[in-house]
C-alpha cells in the first residue's frame, strides 16, 4: 500500500451511505455480515442482559436489607444471586467490551474494512443469542441455585435446571472463542501497511491480549461444563465423588477458565482507558510499550494463577505458596498501568468530558480492587477472608466497577462514532458521578463487613451487620438508577440528539477519520496514518469538533500521480455510476498489463473527480468542509462494492 | 447494494469478476491475503482444540497416578487390535488428505476427487471399528460410572453382576424390601455370607453387589405370629446402635480368602478348591466369612429347600458345626438330604467384614440379636431396585446344578491367568473411572471424526464443481489441518488407553 500521505480529510462530505442507510429491514440486520451491526447487536442484547442481571443485583440487596427474611425465602434467593452472577459474568462483562464494542470499534481503530472472518462473527453472534437463551431459560424452568460457579458436587445434585444453564453457558463459551480467533487474524492479518505493532492504539493491544484468553482458556470451559453436562445426564462419574470422580477437580477445570475470564473482563477495559486517558489528557500516553507489554504479560499470567481461588479447597501446601507468589506477580503489569496512567494525566490538558469522569473514577475503582486482591493473596489472610463479603467487594471492585464504568465510559467514547448522535452531556455527567458514589457506597462497607466475617451468599446474617448491608443496598439502587438513567440517556439521543461530527473528542486513532456514522466498509478513502497518540495537530474548531490543521507530511515513497481510481464525484447522493465504473474497470484491466498508462489515466480520472467534487462543493452550502482528496493508491479498479 | 469505494485494504477484491477468483471475499486485499487469514485462523483453531481436550488428558493422568492399578487392569478390557487397526486408517487417510492439498495446487482434478473419497471412506471405517467396539462394551456392561457393571474380568473371565443383566450369571440372594416412610428402600439380607461367585458363572452361586451403605443393627429379638399363625421374629432396633460396617472390606489384592486348614469348600456336595478372592471394594463390596457358614433349609409343607442365602458367620467353626449338624437333624427326622458341611472363605457382595465384629452374634432365639441392613437410598442410581425386582433363581433339587461350570479355559488363558491372577479377579475399586475417561476421549474424539466426515463431504461436493484452483485451495488446506489434529489425538490416546503395560 502507498504511503504517500498528504493532508487528512478530515469532515469531508460523506457520499456512500452509512451503515444504516446501506440496507434496511430486519433481515438485513439479522443476516448482516457488517462487523458493525453484529456489534450493535451484541451491544443491544448485553443491555438487556445488563438490566435482567442489575433487577437480580437489586432483588439481592433489597433480600438484605433486614437480616431474616425481607422479601423472598432462602431457595429463592440463591437463585437470584446465582442468575445474577452467571448472568452478569457470562452474558454482560466477558462479551461486554470484547465482543460488542471490540466489535463495533476494533476494525474501524485498525483502518479495516472489516474482520478478518464476517461470517463466523454472525455465528458467533447467534451462539452468544442461543447461550443467552438457554442461561435465561433457566429462569422459567425454575431458576439456577447452584452459584454461578456451578461447583461439584452440588451442581450435580441440584434439582434446578443445570443441564439447560451448562449448554447455555457451552455455546456461550464457543462463541467467545470464535470471536477471539476472529480478532487474533483480524489484529495481524488486517493491519493497514504502516501500522506495525507498536503504532497500533492501546485499545487494539488489549482486545489482542483478552482474544489470546478467549482462545486459549474459554475452551477448558467448554469440556468442563461438557462434562458436568454428560455427568448429569449420564452419570458418567468424572466429577461425582459417590462414583470415584473428583469434585475438586471441576473447580480446577473452572478456574483454569474463570482466572482468564477475570481478565478477559477487565484487559479491554484497561485499554479502553488507556485510549481515553491519553485523549482527554491531550497528551500522548506515557509509557506506550509498557501498557502494551503488560496487557499480554497479564494475559499470560492469567493462566498460571487460577489456584488461588483454591487456597482452601485441599490444594498441596506447595501448591498453595506456588499460586501466592504467581498471585502477587500479576500485580506488577497491573501497578505499571496505573502508574502510566497517572503519568499520563500529569501536566495534561485535561478535560472533564463523560468519558473522562468514567475513566478517573475506573482509576480509584481499579486502584482498591486490584490492592485488596493482594490482601487475598496472602494464604494466611485468604483462610480468615475466604468466602466472605471482603472477597465480594474485592471481585466486584475489579469486574463490576472497573470493567462496567470502563465500559460506559467506552459506550459514551465511541457512542458519537458508531450512531452519529451527541448525547446529553450534562445527564451523563450527573450519571457518572452517581455510578461512582452509587458503586463505592455499595461496596466499601462490604468490605468492613467481610473482614469482620460476614460469609457470601447467605441470605441471613447477625444484626451486627444491618447498618453495613443497609448502607450497600442504598449505594445499589443509586448505582442501579444511575446507570439506568445513563443507558436510557444514550438511547434518547438516538432520537433527539444533535449530529455528532468526525471527531468530536480530538483523538487521534484511525477511527476518528471514518465518517459518522462509518459507511458499510468503514471508510471511503483509506485512512491516513498519523503518529499514535500525537495531539499535536488536533485544533478545536468549535466545542466537541476537532480538526487536524498542520498535517504531518510524510515522505513519498512512491510516484505522486498514482491514484484510487475509485473516486467519484462528491455529490452527496451519487447518481448509478454505472458508464464510469464500466470505463474504470476497462481501464483498469489495462492497467494491470501496463502499468504506467493505467496510472496516467488514473491520475485524469482523481483530477477529474476532484474538480467534480469542488464543484459540486462550492454549489453546496458554505458548511462544507474541505474537498475530498484522494490519496494516492495503486490503480486497480473494483466493480462492485457487494453482491 | 450499489458499487462501494472500499477502503485500504479490498482494492483488489473483484467479485466474481474476469481472472479473478470468485471466491476470494471483497474485504480481502486478494486471494493471498485471504488464505493467509484463513491458515492462521485454523491455526488458532486447532489451538483452541487442544486445550479443548487438554482437560481430559488432564484427567487421565491425575486419576492414572492416583490409581495406576485401575489402568493396568481395565485396559486389557480394549482390543488392541481394532485400536491398531484405527490408528493405521487414520494415518492413512491424513496422507490422502494431505495429498488432496497437493492435488488441488496441481490442477489434478481426478487425484483430488479420489484423495477426497478415500479420506471419507477412512474416517467411516474409522468410525464402523469404533461402533463395533462400543457395542462390544454396552453388550457386556462395561461402560462408565454406575453403568459399569461387566460380565467379565479383563481377561474374560465371567463375573458375577450388580444388575444381573449378563446370561449365564444371575445371581441373588433372598431378601425383602421394606418400604420404610423415611427411605425408599431398605434391605434386609437374610443371609450373611455366601460363597465366592466371583469367578464363577455358576448360577447355584448367589451373590450381591449393590453400592449400598451397610449397616449393623442391634436390637431385641420380638417374637411375633404371621397370620398363617407361624413364630416368627423381629428384630426391634435399639436407637442409636446402629453401626455404619459399609467398606469394612480386606484390602490386600491378592489375599486369597481361603484360610489356614481349609482346603475345600463344598458346593453342593462337590468339593472344590477355594479361589483366591481379590476383595473388591466400594461399589462391589464382598464380605469376608472366615468363621464358618452353611447354606441352610427351609422347609414348608414337607418339601424342604436349600435357601439361596447362607447363614452364618458364627463366633468359631466349631459353632457352625454344631449349627449344622442341628440343621441336618432336623432335615433328617424329614427324611431329606444333608446339609453341606461349614465352609469358611467366600464372599458375599455385601461388604460386611464379619471378622472384625467384637460381640457380634447372629439374630436367634436369644434376646439380643443383630441384623445386617442395607440401605440403598444413595444407590437408587446404581441400580440396587432394579437389582431386586430380578427375579432368584428357582431353588435347586440337592446335588444338581442349572448350569454348566465355567468354560474351560485355552493353554494360552491358563498361562496368562497364571501370569495375571490380576486379570481375572473383579475390577478394582473405581475401575469405572477409567471408562468414564475412555468413553468420553473417545467419544469426544469421535464426534470430531463425525464433524471431519461432513467437512469432506462439502469439500468433494465443491470439488466436483471445479470450485478448487492452485490460487484457491484454502478450505482443502484448512480441513486437512484440522483432519491432521484429530488424528494426531488418536495418536496419543491409542497407546494411552490401549497400550498400557
Amino acid at each position: 500500500m502507498a504511503t504517500t500521505r498528504r493532508t487528512e480529510v478530515n469532515d469531508g462530505p460523506v457520499n456512500e451511505p452509512d451503515f444504516y442507510q446501506v440496507s434496511k429491514g430486519i433481515k438485513s440486520w439479522l443476516t448482516t455480515l457488517d462487523h458493525k451491526r453484529i456489534g450493535l447487536m451484541y451491544l443491544f442484547a448485553i443491555m438487556g442482559s445488563l438490566i435482567i442481571g442489575g433487577v437480580f443485583a437489586l432483588l439481592v440487596r433489597t433480600e438484605l436489607f433486614f437480616p431474616g427474611k425481607t422479601i423472598v425465602d432462602q431457595n429463592t434467593y440463591n437463585k437470584f444471586f446465582t442468575l445474577h452472577g452467571a448472568v452478569m459474568v457470562f452474558l454482560v462483562i466477558i462479551p461486554g467490551i470484547p465482543a460488542a464494542l471490540g466489535n463495533i470499534i476494533m476494525p474501524i481503530q485498525l483502518g479495516a474494512p472489516d474482520v478478518a472472518f464476517p461470517k463466523l462473527n454472525l455465528m458467533s453472534f447467534y451462539f452468544w443469542v442461543a447461550g443467552a437463551l438457554l442461561l435465561v431459560g433457566a429462569v422459567p424452568f425454575g431458576g439456577l441455585d447452584t452459584g454461578w460457579t456451578l461447583y461439584t458436587p452440588y451442581s450435580l445434585k441440584s434439582e434446578t435446571p443445570v443441564l439447560v444453564a451448562t449448554s447455555g453457558v457451552f455455546l456461550l463459551g464457543f462463541s467467545s472463542i470464535f470471536t477471539g480467533v476472529n480478532f487474533l487474524v483480524t489484529i495481524h492479518k488486517f493491519r493497514p501497511q504502516g501500522m506495525g505493532w507498536f503504532q497500533m492504539p492501546l485499545n487494539i493491544w488489549a482486545i489482542y491480549a483478552t482474544a489470546i484468553m478467549q482462545v486459549l482458556a474459554t475452551p477448558v470451559l467448554g469440556i468442563t461444563v461438557l462434562l458436568l453436562s454428560v455427568e448429569r445426564f449420564a452419570h458418567i462419574g468424572i466429577f461425582d465423588p459417590t462414583l470415584g470422580g473428583d469434585p475438586v477437580l471441576f473447580q480446577h477445570f473452572f478456574w483454569f477458565y474463570s482466572h482468564p475470564a477475570v481478565y478477559i473482563m477487565i484487559i479491554p477495559a484497561m485499554g479502553v482507558i488507556s485510549e481515553i486517558l491519553s485523549t482527554f489528557s491531550r497528551k500522548p500516553i506515557f509509557g506506550y510499550r509498557f501498557i502494551a507489554y503488560s496487557s499480554v504479560s497479564l494475559a499470560l499470567l492469567s493462566f498460571l494463577v487460577w489456584g488461588h481461588h483454591m487456597f482452601v479447597s485441599g490444594q498441596s501446601r506447595l501448591a498453595n505458596m506456588v499460586f501466592s507468589a504467581l498471585t502477587f506477580s500479576v500485580g506488577i503489569p497491573a501497578a505499571i498501568k496505573v502508574f502510566n496512567w497517572v503519568a499520563t494525566l500529569y501536566k495534561g490538558d485535561i478535560r472533564l468530558k463523560t468519558p473522562m469522569l468514567y475513566a478517573l473514577g475506573f482509576l480509584l475503582i481499579f486502584t482498591i480492587g486490584g490492592l485488596t486482591g493482594l490482601f487475598l493473596g496472602i494464604l494466611s489472610v485468604d483462610v480468615h477472608l475466604h468466602d466472605t463479603y471482603f472477597v465480594v467487594a474485592h471481585f466486584h471492585y475489579v469486574m463490576m466497577g472497573s470493567t462496567l464504568v470502563a465500559f460506559l465510559a467506552a459506550m459514551h467514547h465511541w457512542w458519537p462514532k458508531f450512531t452519529g448522535k451527541m448525547y446529553g452531556e450534562a445527564v451523563a455527567r450527573a450519571c457518572s458521578i452517581g455510578v461512582f458514589f452509587g458503586f463505592n457506597l455499595t461496596f466499601l462497607p462490604q468490605f468492613v463487613m467481610g473482614s469482620r466475617g460476614m460469609p457470601r451468599r447467605y441470605w441471613d446474617y447477625d444484626p451486627m451487620y444491618t447498618t453495613f448491608h443497609q448502607v450497600s443496598t442504598i449505594g445499589a439502587f443509586v448505582l442501579g438508577i444511575s446507570m439506568f438513567i445513563s443507558i436510557v440517556n444514550l438511547l434518547v439521543s438516538f432520537k433527539t440528539g444533535r449530529r455528532a461530527p468526525r471527531n468530536p473528542w480530538g483523538g487521534s486513532s484511525l477511527e476518528w477519520q471514518a465518517p459518522t456514522p462509518p459507511p458499510l466498509y468503514n471508510f471511503e478513502n483509506p485512512p491516513v496514518l498519523h503518529e499514535i497518540y500525537n495531539y499535536d495537530d488536533l485544533v478545536e474548531v468549535e466545542e466537541d469538533r476537532w480538526e487536524r490543521r498542520a498535517p504531518i507530511e510524510v515522505k513519498a515513497t512512491e510516484a505522486p500521480g498514482d491514484a484510487h481510481a475509485h473516486a467519484k464525484p462528491a455529490d452527496p447522493v451519487p447518481p448509478p455510476p454505472a458508464d464510469i465504473a464500466d470505463k474504470a474497470v476497462a481501464r483498469a484491466e489495462k492497467a494491470a498489463d501496463e502499468a504506467t498508462s493505467a496510472v496516467v489515466k488514473a491520475t485524469e480520472e482523481v483530477k477529474a473527480a476532484e474538480t467534480a467534487a469542488k464543484a459540486a462543493e462550492e454549489a453546496k452550502a458554505a458548511e462544507a468542509p474541505k474537498a475530498v482528496e484522494a490519496p494516492a493508491e495503486k490503480a486497480d479498479e473494483k466493480k462492485e462494492g457487494d453482491k | 447494494m450499489s458499487e462501494q469505494p472500499h477502503a485500504a485494504h479490498d482494492d483488489h477484491g473483484d467479485h466474481g469478476h474476469g481472472d479473478v477468483n470468485p471466491f476470494v471475499q471483497h474485504h480481502y486485499d486478494d486471494a493471498k491475503h485471504q488464505f493467509d487469514s484463513g491458515k492462521f485462523g485454523i491455526w488458532l483453531f486447532l489451538a483452541q482444540e487442544v486445550l479443548f481436550f487438554s482437560a481430559l488428558f488432564v484427567a487421565y493422568i491425575l486419576y492414572r497416578s492416583h490409581h495406576p492399578e485401575i489402568y493396568a487392569y481395565a485396559h486389557k478390557y480394549l482390543d488392541t487390535k481394532m485400536g491398531a487397526i484405527n490408528t493405521a486408517v487414520l494415518i492413512f487417510s491424513s496422507l490422502t488428505a494431505a495429498w488432496a492439498v497437493r492435488a488441488a495446487q496441481l490442477r489434478q482434478q481426478k487425484l483430488l476427487l479420489a484423495c477426497l473419497a478415500t479420506t471419507i471412506a477412512c474416517a467411516c471405517t474409522f468410525l464402523v471399528v469404533k461402533y463395533f467396539e462400543y457395542t462390544h462394551k454396552v453388550h457386556e456392561h462395561i461402560l462408565f460410572g454406575t453403568k459399569f457393571d461387566p460380565c467379565v474380568s479383563s481377561n474374560d473371565t465371567p463375573l458375577a453382576t450388580k444388575l444381573n443383566l449378563c446370561p449365564g450369571t444371575k445371581t441373588t440372594i433372598e431378601s425383602r424390601e421394606i418400604v420404610d416412610d423415611q427411605k425408599a428402600h431398605v434391605l434386609q439380607v437374610t443371609g450373611g455370607c455366601f460363597p465366592n461367585v466371583a469367578i464363577d458363572a455358576d448360577t447355584t452361586t448367589p451373590g450381591v453387589q449393590a453400592n449400598c451403605k451397610v449397616y449393623e443393627v442391634r436390637g431385641k429379638l420380638k417374637k411375633d405370629k404371621d397370620a398363617g399363625g407361624k413364630e416368627i421374629f423381629t428384630l426391634v432396633e435399639t436407637p442409636g446402635s446402629r453401626k455404619d460396617v459399609t467398606n469394612r472390606c480386606r484390602d490386600p489384592w491378592n489375599e486369597g480368602l481361603a484360610e489356614e486348614g481349609v482346603e475345600t469348600v463344598e458346593i453342593d456336595g462337590k468339593k472344590e478348591e477355594p479361589e483366591k478372592f481379590p476383595c473388591w471394594k466400594p461399589s462391589f463390596q464382598p464380605a469376608v466369612c472366615k468363621t464358618g457358614w452353611f447354606f441352610p433349609w427351609t422347609c414348608e409343607g414337607g418339601k424342604c429347600e436349600r435357601s439361596t442365602g447362607g447363614e452364618g458367620p458364627f463366633d468359631s467353626l466349631a459353632e457352625c458345626s454344631s449349627k449344622r449338624n442341628d440343621a441336618e437333624s432336623k432335615l433328617k427326622g424329614l427324611g431329606k438330604a444333608t446339609v453341606g458341611e461349614c465352609a469358611r472363605g467366600g464372599a458375599s457382595a455385601i461388604l460386611v467384614d464379619y471378622n472384625d465384629k467384637e460381640e457380634r452374634e447372629s439374630p436367634t432365639l436369644e434376646e439380643e440379636g443383630v441384623k445386617i441392613v442395607t440401605d440403598c437410598t444413595g444407590a437408587t442410581s446404581v441400580g440396587a431396585p432394579d437389582y431386586f425386582k430380578a427375579t432368584p433363581p428357582a431353588p435347586l433339587a440337592v446335588g444338581k446344578k442349572t448350569t454348566s461350570s465355567r468354560r474351560d479355559l485355552t493353554e494360552h488363558e491358563k498361562h496368562e491367568k497364571e501370569h495375571n491372577l490380576l486379570y481375572s479377579g473383579p475390577p478394582p475399586e473405581h475401575t469405572s473411572m477409567f471408562f468414564t475417561i475412555y468413553f468420553a476421549m473417545t467419544g469426544l474424539h469421535g464426534i470430531h471424526v463425525l464433524i471431519g466426515i461432513f467437512v469432506f463431504i462439502w469439500l468433494l461436493i465443491r470439488a466436483t464443481k471445479g470450485h478448487f484452483t492452485p490460487d484457491y485451495f484454502g478450505p482443502i488446506d484448512f480441513a486437512a489441518l484440522y483432519w491432521h489434529i484429530v488424528d494426531l489425538i488418536w495418536i496419543f490416546l491409542f497407546p494411552l488407553l490401549y497400550l498400557i503395560h
